[in-house]
Parts: structure tokens; C-alpha cells; sequence
């Protein structure tokens, strides 16, 4: 069962990015991204709003298929910053093999 | 997909000992300069980032990573980080491809004579060019890229360095936004084809751009290399997903996933042949990825040193 924890947007700011919250789930970012990869990146911002950390670290390989190309982010309706919270994301996840 | 641990923790153990991501030593890749006539004083630094000399060794090994990709022969990759570095370096070295060394001669010779042409103040100092780090930034070794950045800017700070002209996205990206917001150190950075200043004739009529996303998004700077194709008499046929809107080459996923660059860089060779014109990139990772993925690409440089 994933673990929420409604703390973590706030927490992933220590890793440079501050506008998950601002994200409305439109879509958008994952019609224009180029992988074409399912709900990439979209999935990983929802993750990131309900705090599903587990989730994200368990999946973490996921994150490096994103190529920081920042189409979504000048595509965004809300002014969310996706690419840039894929990035803080990698360095979460650095941070948290290099932790252990 | 590699895991991008291994990936990146030998990277990150790479720049920490060599400054550069393979481990090299840089007097022996870093030559191009030895067959250029290229000024030693003058007003701006030319500072390339070493990133177009990287190419044949990005490319030996991007092969070495397809070859294993998926395999079960991967997961001995981790084991990379505790090659003796002469041994790896040894290794590329001799993998690397002597007519791709010489298109790196080439591609950086043709932007000394488009900057000696347009007048452009300007000198090289192999000893001062490093390479940015970026590819740390881009994996998110956060901490990795702070420490090198600090090193580079320490190190050109202390040579009395104001200006730098920059050669590829990346560098540009990295000296221009990320440098001074990290190790309180600025400079003056513009790109060489924003200096570039040739009115002419060149040979190409009509080419197609592939804007970098660096250059696109991120700098928005796409202007400057039309401004200098039409002084130079060259007109862009322009594809819809251009300048702010452009799409990845694919290239910044080779590291980790060859697959993936190919399925991305696929698609934008696709966008980019549709207009017919000759396809003209302004980065080194755009050109290995574009021509990998089957097409005929020229560097920007190649295309305005004929207007001399
Ligand atoms: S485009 Fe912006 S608002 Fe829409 S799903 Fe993506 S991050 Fe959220
Ligand atoms: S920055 Fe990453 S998630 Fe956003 S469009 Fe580019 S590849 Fe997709």
C-alpha cells in the first residue's frame, strides 16, 4: 500500500522545484512530451502532490527517460514547471541511494 | 535502460578525478587546436567546454552501451567504476574514431575563421577550456556539478576572465544561468554564432534548422542563428516545431537508454526530412543523435564558413 504523505511537495524543495501543487492534472505535458509514454509525466507530479515517495524511488529508473528537454514545462496551462520537477526528482532519488 | 546509478555515480567519479565525464586525460583529446591558427590574446575567451571533442568518445561508447542494453552482460557496467582510470581511458582511446577527431578539428577550426572574419576580439587557452559539468546537472548529481562548477569558475576567475564565447548548448546553458546562480561567479557569455558576423554568399541556398532545446527554450536565442544564415544568404524552411516548440533530438537519453534516443530522435529526423532541405544542428549532441538516426546533418559552422 503506498504511503501519502502530503508533506513531501514541501519537502522537494530543498531540491530546487516548488510548483508541483500548482498542477491540475490537465494532461497537457503528457500529449506533448516527447517519449509518448503513457501517462509520463503527468503520473510523476500526482505522485509528487499526494507525497508517494515509495512509489517514486521504487520506480526510480523511470525518472531518467525524462530528457529535461522542457517542452511540457513551456507547454503548461498552470505554469507548473514538469521537466524541472522530473529534475529535482533525480536528485531526490540521488541523494536517497547515496543516503543509504 | 542501464540503471542510471551506475551510470551516474561513474560519470560523477570521472569529472571528480579528470574534470571530464570519461575519465580522460585531457591533453589527449583535447588537440584540435594544435592544426588551427587561433589567437593567444584578445578581448573574449573562446571557451568550447571540450563537449564537440567529446564526440568520438561519446559515440565509441554509445555503441559499447547498445551493444549491452537489456543484456545481462549491463549489470557488469557497475563494475566500470572500479576500472583503474588509465585503463578505461586506454580503452576509448583506442575505440575512438580518428575521422571523427578530425570532424572536431574541423567543425571548431570553421568557428575561428567565421569569428576571425567577423572581426570578433577574441583568443583560445587549451589550458583554460573545460568542460562544464552539465551532464551532472542534467542527471541530478546536484552536488557533483556545484563542486565542478566551482573548480571551472575558480579557475577562469583567477586567469582575469570577463568574457567567453561558447560553442554548444549546453556549455552556454551551464556558464550563462547555472554558474553564476551556484558559485557567484559570472561572466559575459554569448555564443559564437551571435558574434558571428559575415555578410556573403554561401554555398547552401535553403537548409533546414534543428533548434537545440538549449538554444530554443531554455536561452531563447533561435533568432540569432537565422539572422546569421540570412547575412550569410541562406534561408531556413521552417517546420512547425521550431525555436520555443522545438523537439528533442533524443541525445541527452544516450547515457541511459540508446533505445530511447533512437525512438525520440526517430521521430524528429522524420519532422526535420520533411522539408526536403538539407538539416543544419548547432550542438554536438544533436548532430550524433540526428545523424545516428539515419540523417544527413551539417553543423552550422560548415554552412557559414563557405560565406567567407
Ligand atoms: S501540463 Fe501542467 S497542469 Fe497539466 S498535467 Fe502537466 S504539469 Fe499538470
Ligand atoms: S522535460 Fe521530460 S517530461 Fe517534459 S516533455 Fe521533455 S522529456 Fe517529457
Amino acid at each position: 500500500m503506498t504511503k501519502i504523505s502530503p508533506q513531501f511537495a514541501e519537502d522537494l524543495k530543498q531540491y530546487g522545484e516548488d510548483t508541483a501543487l500548482e498542477c491540475f492534472n490537465c494532461g497537457t505535458c503528457v500529449a506533448i512530451c516527447p517519449l509518448i509514454d503513457g501517462s509520463f509525466p503527468r503520473k510523476l507530479i500526482r505522485y509528487v502532490q499526494i507525497g508517494a515517495k515509495d512509489r517514486i524511488l521504487l520506480n526510480r529508473n523511470e525518472l531518467w527517460k525524462c530528457l529535461h528537454c522542457g517542452l511540457c514545462s513551456e507547454s503548461c496551462p498552470r505554469g507548473a514547471d514538469p521537466g524541472g520537477i522530473l529534475l529535482s526528482l533525480k536528485r531526490y532519488a540521488v541523494a536517497s541511494w547515496r543516503k543509504s | 535502460m542501464f540503471d542510471p546509478k551506475d551510470i551516474i555515480e561513474n560519470i560523477a567519479d570521472n569529472v571528480r578525478v579528470t574534470h571530464n565525464p570519461f575519465g580522460l586525460n585531457k591533453e589527449g583529446f583535447n588537440t584540435w587546436w594544435k592544426e588551427v591558427d587561433v589567437p593567444a590574446t584578445g578581448d573574449a575567451l573562446l571557451f568550447t567546454g571540450l563537449m564537440y571533442q567529446l564526440v568520438p568518445y561519446i559515440k565509441a561508447a554509445t555503441g559499447y552501451l547498445e551493444k549491452y542494453e537489456d543484456k545481462p552482460m549491463a549489470k557488469y557496467l557497475k563494475y566500470g567504476k572500479f576500472i583503474p582510470k588509465t585503463v578505461a581511458n586506454m580503452g576509448l582511446q583506442k575505440i575512438a574514431s580518428q575521422d571523427e577527431k578530425l570532424k572536431t578539428a574541423t567543425t571548431l577550426g570553421n568557428m575561428v575563421k567565421i569569428l576571425k572574419a567577423s572581426d570578433v576580439s577574441f583568443f583560445y587557452d587549451h589550458d583554460l577550456d573545460e568542460y562544464s559539468g552539465v551532464l551532472l546537472y542534467d542527471l541530478g548529481d546536484q552536488e557533483g556539478f556545484e563542486n565542478h562548477a566551482r573548480f571551472v569558475a575558480k579557475k577562469l576567475q583567477s586567469a582575469g576572465i570577463k568574457k567567453l564565447i561558447t560553442v554548444d548548448p549546453h556549455t552556454t546553458y551551464a556558464l550563462k544561468v547555472l554558474y553564476p546562480k551556484i558559485t557567484g561567479i559570472s561572466f559575459e557569455v554569448q555564443t559564437w554564432f551571435e558574434v558571428a558576423d559575415l555578410a556573403g554568399k554561401a554555398e547552401h541556398g535553403e537548409i533546414t534548422l534543428h533548434d537545440p532545446c538549449f538554444y530554443g527554450r531554455y536561452l531563447e536565442v533561435s533568432d540569432a542563428p537565422r539572422a546569421a544564415l540570412n547575412k550569410a544568404g541562406v534561408n531556413c524552411t521552417e517546420i512547425n516545431n521550431n525555436g520555443s516548440f522545438t523537439n528533442c533530438c533524443g541525445g541527452p537519453a544516450e547515457s541511459v537508454s540508446p533505445k530511447l534516443a533512437d525512438e525520440v530522435g526517430l521521430r524528429r529526423v522524420a519532422e526535420l526530412q520533411a522539408t526536403g532541405k538539407p538539416i543544419v544542428a548547432l550542438c554536438p549532441i544533436c548532430m550524433v543523435n540526428l545523424e545516428k538516426c539515419g540523417a544527413d546533418v551539417v553543423d552550422l559552422s560548415s554552412v557559414l564558413v563557405d560565406a567567407i
